[in-house]
Formats: C-alpha cells, structure tokens, sequence
C-alpha cells in the first residue's frame, strides 16, 4: 500500500463533516415529507368530519330508531351496577374472607361471610333489574314521545354532506400534494447545493489512499506497549467488507488492546490502520481523536453493558446520535422546534431499529432493572444507531446462557445481512465464533498464529497449542477442548 | 355514507372524540414542568407582594428572606446541573457568587451604568473563569476540581477584601423600577429562577443532558458515542459558575449590602456547603429537588422558623438539624426529598391496590 499523508486543516474537516451532517437531515426530511402531509390532511379531515356529524345529529336522531336509541341509554345508565357486579363477583369468586361492604364482624365464620356475600350479590342483582324494569317502562313513553323514524330528512341530508365532504378532501388534496411537491423541490435543490460543497470539500481532504478492492479496515503491523509489556507486538489484519470477522485468543492474548487501538482509546506505539469511512474515503484511523472515530462510521458494544440506567431505553439509543444533532447548545437550552423535529426523525428511526431487534416493547422502559439479555439487544441497537460501517463488538456472548447466544448469532447474522455493516468480534464462547464468523484470526501475546476460515482455524496446530499448551495427544478436538478452556 | 357517519348515533361518537382530544391536549398543557414552573414563580412573588404591605397576614420579613433563598436557588440549580448530570464537584459557588455581587458593585454602584449591563458582564466573567478553570482541571477526574475550587474561592473571597471589603448601593434603578427598601425585589429573582429553571429543564431533556448522563455513567462508553468529554464538563462547569454569577446579581438586588471578610458570609466556604447541602437534600437529579433544597437550608430558617421564639433566640439548632438531615438523606435516601415523593407515590398506589385486592380479590382481567 501507497503511503502518503496528506495533512487537511481541522477546519475544512469540520465543514465537510457539518455538510455530511445536512445532507442526511435532508434526505430523512425528504423521506418523511408523504407522512408529515397525510397526517396533517387526515387531522384537518377528521375535524371536517366531527363538524358535519354535529349538524346531522338532529337529522341522524329522528332517524334512527327511538328503540333501539333508547336501549343503547339503558346500558349506559346499568354500567355503575355492572361494575358493582363484576367486582362483587370477584369477591365471591376467590372466596375472600372479608367481606364486599362493611367490616369483618368478631367470631363470624368464614361461611358466614360468604353466605353474606352471596345476599349482597343477590340484593345488587335484584336492584339491578328493578332499576332495569324501571328505565324499561320510560322507553315506550320515550318512543311515543319521539315517534316513529324518520330517515326522510337525514338521507337528503347525508347525500348533500357526503358531497361536501368529498369535496373538502379533493380540495385538501390538491393543496397538500402542492405544498409537498414545492416543499421537496426546496429541499433537493437544497440538498444539490450541500452535495457539490461535498465534493469540493472532500476532493481538498482526499489524502490519495488506497486499499486493496473489498479491504474495509486495515491493519498493518500494529503495536501497543505498555512500558515493557508488548501487549500487541505487529499484528497485521485485513477484514473484508461485508464479513464477520472473529479475534480470538487465550487469556491476555491483546485482543481488547487491538480494539481499543483501533477505536482510539489507546495512542498505538507504532503501525497504521487505514479504514474507508462510510463516505467512501480511505482515512488513516491514527489521525482521529476517540470521540470522532464514530463519525467515521465505526461504533462499537462493551463487554460490561455500559447503557444510562436513569433514561429509558429509547433515550439510550440516541445518546449515539449526539454528534448528528445540527441545533446548538443554545438552541437546546431554549428548546426550539429545530430540536424537535430532529428528534421526532431520531426517535422514528430509533423504534425501527428496536423492532428489528424485537424489543421495541421495551422502548419507554428505563434500562435499570431490564434484564442482562435485553440490555445487550440494546446496546447493540445503540451501535446500529450512527449509520456505521464497522461494528465492534466486545464479547457480545459474555453472561448470555444458551438460548440466549444461539439468538445473538442469528441477530449477528440479520445486522450484517440487512444493514450491509461488517462486523469485528472478540469473543471467547467457541461455539458462537465458529458458528457465525467467516474469518477468523488468532492471536496470542500479541502475535498472529493463525487468519483463516473457521475450518482452518481448528485444524490449526499453532492454535491448538496456544490454548491446550504442548500436548502429546495430537488427535484432540480444538473446537471443544477450547470450550472447556473458557 | 359509511364514510362520514362511523358511529350508530350520529353525534355522540363524534363528540366523545372531540372531548377526548381536549382532554389530552388539557393534561399535556397541564404536565408542562414550564406551566409548574411559571405556578410557582407567581405565587411566591404573590406572598412576597403580601408581605411587603405589611398588613401582617403575612410577616414582612418574609419577602427578603424568600427572595434572597430563591437567589441562592439559582446557584443550586447549576450546581444540580454540575453534580447530578455531569458527576462533577464543586466547592466554589460562594467565590463565584461575588463575581455577580461585584459586578454588580461596580457596574451600578461606582460606574452608574444600567442593570442589564451589570448581568451580561457578571455572566461574561463567570464564563471567562468558568472556562480557564475548567480548562486546567477537568482534564484531570476525580477529587481536584473539588481542591482546585475551593483554593480558587478562597482566593476569590481574599481579593474581594483587598479590593472593597463592604460593598453597598442604597439606590438604583432596575430597568424602569428604582430599588429602595420598599421595593418588592423578590419579582426580579423569580424571573431570573425561573429561567434558570427552564434552561436547565430543557437542557436535560435535550441531547445534551443524555450526553452528560452518558459520561456520569461511563466515560469510555460516552466517548465511542462521539461524546466529548471536556467539552461537556466544561459546559456543565461554566454553567454552574455563570448560574453562581448570576445569584449574585439577585442577591445584590435583594439585599444591596454585602461584607467579604465576614467568615461565615456569603463569600465564605460555608455557603458553598450548604448549596452543596441542599442539593444533596433536595436530591441531585431534581431541579425541583434544588430549589427545595435551598428553601430547606436557608428559607426555612429566615420565614417559618423565625416565627418559633425558641428557634429564633438559638439559631445554632437548626444548624444541627440541617446537618442530622444530610446524614439521614444521604443514608437513606439518596436521590434525596424528589427520589422520597417518587417512592411515596409508588407507595400510596401500591396501598390502593392493596386495598382493593383485599375487598374484591386479584383481579381476574
């Protein structure tokens, strides 16, 4: 590979990042514009409606018929018996001691009370008819009152709303299908304007990298020490678009530390990782700070689920989104409706990623007290949340049963498959790396033993070795022996 | 006509309908923490317009003990900010209120300029400091931004008595109205509370109250989300500092004198405690919490308390008291008086059901 560093002012980095920014916000503003006027046509349609019925209401009662009108009054008025009824019923269904009304008397028998209760349950019926005889007798004076129905004023009436009302809609149509087109016209002429910017800026920070074809992150004799300790000591990888690829190694191999290397929590003593960003540019991870690496389209999951305990579920994932927000602190701090429209868009797509990970349920819970399964969905759907490109995943499997761990390999699977993201992981559960990784690499005291497909990795002599130690046995089974290992 | 009339009698669905919408738009309105907020600000200058009339319905020095608690409110809700959102700890507030209460001095008092000037410089010093504090000592966590402002307080405190040890404006006008001490001055501090209060309710519930959660609770975690931390404590910083500045100012308006050298003064070590005390109390995720808090530590004593001959012959008590209250908060519960209500309803509808099971069973639905 080429290598050549091309240095870009922050400044202009900044501005092509603030450009990117605009355009998704357009391109999630022009998606939702159909939705935004539907809604507001059927609220105005709705009102329209409420309207119209008022005028009919006269028209609509001498037509219908006093009888039936009467009898739907009926129940209505019997509703605070039946409430009565059904909780009496309760009572004396669980055959509580206690009694429906009043307190329990000194030395009474349970029987007693029950026997109690079943009278009170009978008295309520009673008086339920009786209230019911009684409202049954008002009905005939009722219909007598009202007459016969009548449907001659209401049908010529409801054809003449009828037509008004489709006329409203087709008037409401037109309009709002007026203002949505002129709407989104604004917002692509706008949105052209931000892509040349983009590529003006962008043809600037072009830093003339290169990777090999289908070569989404590179590694290239990456070393991290710590004082003495080579923790990572020139390790090189390649992880192919598209692909799940496994880190694995024994105890204190340096798996963690490559991570943290390339997500940048720690400054590497020397190598390069070059990465295409989801822009499709090559860019040298070195040159990033950790809280910009994301925008770069890599997020990553802990290994302890590190969520907010005191916000809900929902609210957890758009933390990810932070960075994606174009109103200011102050903007916020006064609340404008800029905010709340990107939030509105934000929270949409937050509910659509927690349905694909099924647990859009859970959506206004608090993350405290969710159990340890749930909140790993969660923390990945957090790291699905920035568009990313590459998702690091830190032992996903770690203190998931079984069940458990055979769902997060299908989840893997469906991530990589309907978001096109490529995946790293670190991982010690075996199974679930052989079950789920196209690649895998073992390490171990932060040299490269093996890369390979899972096949090869088990049959690896050099693996074996690294996690059983020397053995005569050579006939042992890698794949379970590792298992136990763990 | 299936399509305009969906129910059986016409009208009634559609009104029902109607009605619910209303309802829903009336609860909405009404659960607006910003309504709650604006209730309570009319209130207290409504106790505070009674007092100052002297009738006796309500004791007159009630207005200037409510107004210079509410002034000290200010600051606790920045501290609110700086302690349960961001995790940070500072011992600087009183130092910081005499940036307001000298800005104030210097800007009214001796230059005669408006009073509007007064609080944009107090505000552009605080944040100047704010931000080259926080500059130097938040890049370091833990215990030394505690160390690093209460060394700064002192310092402030001892360059306030160098400079004018007693400050004091007789008269001066605020925007239309001239302050005298028949003035009722509480009217300005609640305005600025409660828009403190509502930018601080804004601000966390937007994006960047979660951020600052997000780095309470892990910082690596809040960094892979692209959260900066420094520049997030520094904003929680530089707000705590400016929301000190600017209960200065109110304080000044309420009680137009101030003596740097007195120990126990507002400049001293010991209000910032007792704001420290009282967002503890109040509990340090609550904006309500705050206000309360403060009304505890320093309201209850100049209204209520007063009026308790006993109280008001030794004061030293309710010191005592205050402290026994830190204690039991903090040991029991310490979300503070807003995580107490939260549980208490909990409780109370827990009882409810209880209450109901036991007359009628388990519900069978």
């Amino acid at each position: 590979m080429e290598k050549t560093s091309v240095k870009t002012s922050p400044r202009v980095q900044k501005k092509l990042i603030q450009a990117r920014q605009s355009i998704n916000w357009i391109k999630a503003e022009l998606e939702s514009l159909p939705e935004l006027y539907e809604g507001k046509k059927q609220a105005k349609l709705a009102r329209f409606k409420n309207k119209l019925n008022k005028q009919l209401s006269s028209a609509a009662f001498k037509a219908c018929d006093k009888g039936e009108y009467y009898d739907g009054v009926i129940d209505s008025k019997l509703m605070r018996y039946d409430v009565k009824k059904y909780m009496a019923h309760r009572a004396l269904n669980h055959g509580t001691a206690k009694r429906i009304f009043g307190t329990v008397k000194l030395g009474q028998s349970y029987d007693e009370i029950l026997s109690e209760q079943y009278a009170k349950y009978q008295q309520l019926n009673a008086a339920r008819a009786e209230y019911k005889g009684k409202l049954t007798e008002k009905k005939a004076a009722f219909v007598e009152k009202h007459g016969a129905a009548d449907a001659t004023e209401y049908n010529a009436l409801i054809a003449k709303k009828q037509a008004e009302y489709d006329e409203y809609e087709a008037k409401l149509t037109a309009a709002y299908g007026a203002a949505m087109s002129e709407k989104a016209e604004k917002l692509s002429q706008k949105l052209k304007g931000y892509e040349s910017l983009t590529e003006q800026l962008s043809a600037k920070t072009a830093g003339g990298l290169k990777l090999e074809e289908d070569v989404l992150l590179s590694v290239r004799d990456l070393k991290m020490y710590f004082g003495g300790l080579k923790a990572v000591d020139g390790l090189s990888f390649d992880v192919k678009k598209g692909e799940i690829f496994g880190l694995i190694g024994p105890n204190g191999a340096g798996k963690t530390t490559v991570f943290n290397c390339i997500t940048r929590f720690y400054d590497a003593t020397g190598g390069d990782m070059y990465f295409e960003n989801k822009y499709g540019e090559v860019v040298d991870m070195r040159s990033f700070k950790v809280h910009d690496v994301i925008l770069q389209g890599i997020s990553r999951t802990f290994q302890n689920v590190e969520l907010i305990k005191e916000i809900s579920v929902v609210d957890n994932l758009l933390v990810a989104c932070t960075r994606e927000y174009k109103t200011g602190i102050i903007g916020q701090a006064l609340g404008l409706p800029s905010l709340k429209k990107e939030e509105k868009l934000l929270r949409a797509k937050a509910m659509k990623i927690l349905k694909f990970m099924g647990i859009e349920s859970y959506a206004a819970w608090y993350a405290m007290g969710l159990p340890y399964g749930i909140l790993k969905k969660v923390e990945i759907a957090r790291a699905l949340m920035c568009d990313a490109k590459l998702i690091i995943m830190d032992e996903p499997a770690a203190g998931l049963n079984d069940s458990e761990t055979a769902d997060l390999t299908r989840t893997i699977r469906r991530i990589r498959d309907e978001f096109g993201v490529t995946i790293l992981l670190v991982e010690h559960d075996m199974s679930l790396v052989m079950n789920v990784c196209d690649t895998v690499c073992a390490i171990s005291f932060g040299r490269m033993l093996a890369i390979g497909t899972t096949d090869e990795i088990k049959k690896n002599k050099a693996v074996q070795e690294a996690y059983l130690g020397v053995d005569e046995d050579e006939e042992a089974q890698p794949q379970e022996e590792a298992e136990g290992n763990e | 006509m299936d399509k305009l009339l969906t129910n059986k009698y016409g009208v009634k669905g559609a009104v029902q309908r109607a009605d619910a919408k209303l309802t829903l738009a009336l609860r909405k309105t009404v659960s607006n923490p910003l309504l709650h907020y604006l209730i309570f600000g009319v209130i207290m200058c409504v106790i505070g317009y009674i007092a100052k009339q002297n009738t006796g319905v309500i004791p007159y020095s009630w207005e200037s003990g409510l107004a210079r608690t509410f002034a000290y409110s200010i600051a606790s809700v920045g501290f609110c900010l700086l302690m349960g959102y961001s995790g940070l700890a500072s011992l600087g507030t009183g130092g910081f209120i005499g940036i307001g209460t000298y800005a104030m001095y210097y800007i009214m008092g001796v230059l005669d300029l408006p009073f509007a000037l007064a609080v944009v410089v107090a505000i552009a010093i605080a944040a100047l400091v704010g931000i080259i504090v926080g500059f130097i000592s938040l890049r370091i966590e833990g215990i030394y931004l505690v160390i690093l402002t209460l060394g700064l307080s002192e310092i402030l405190r001892q360059i306030y008595v160098a400079v004018e040890d007693n400050i004091s404006i007789s008269r001066f006008r605020v925007f239309i109205e001239t302050i005298t001490t028949r003035s009722v001055t509480i009217y300005y501090v609640m305005v600025a509370l409660i828009i403190v209060m509502i930018v601080t309710t804004n601000l966390i519930n937007s994006p960047t109250g979660r951020a600052m959660l997000a780095m309470k609770n892990s910082t690596s975690a809040a960094q892979a989300m692209g959260i900066s931390l420094i520049k997030y404590r520094l904003l929680a910083f530089v707000l705590c500092t400016v929301y000190a500045a600017l209960s200065g100012v109110m304080y000044m308006v309420t009680t137009r004198s101030v003596m740097a050298s007195d120990a126990n003064g507002t400049y001293a070590l010991i209000t910032s405690l007792n704001i420290l005390a009282a967002v503890i109390i109040g509990g340090y995720k609550s904006v309500w919490g705050a206000v309360f808090g403060t009304f505890i530590m320093y309201g209850l004593q100049t209204t209520l308390l007063q009026q308790v001959n006993f109280l008001a012959d030794n004061p030293i008590i309710i010191t005592f008291f205050s402290g026994i209250l830190v204690i039991v908060v903090v040991m029991f519960f310490p979300g503070g008086v807003a995580q107490l209500l939260v549980e208490l309803k909990g409780l109370i509808k827990k009882l409810i059901k209880k209450i109901r099971e036991g007359r009628y069973g388990k519900d069978l639905g």
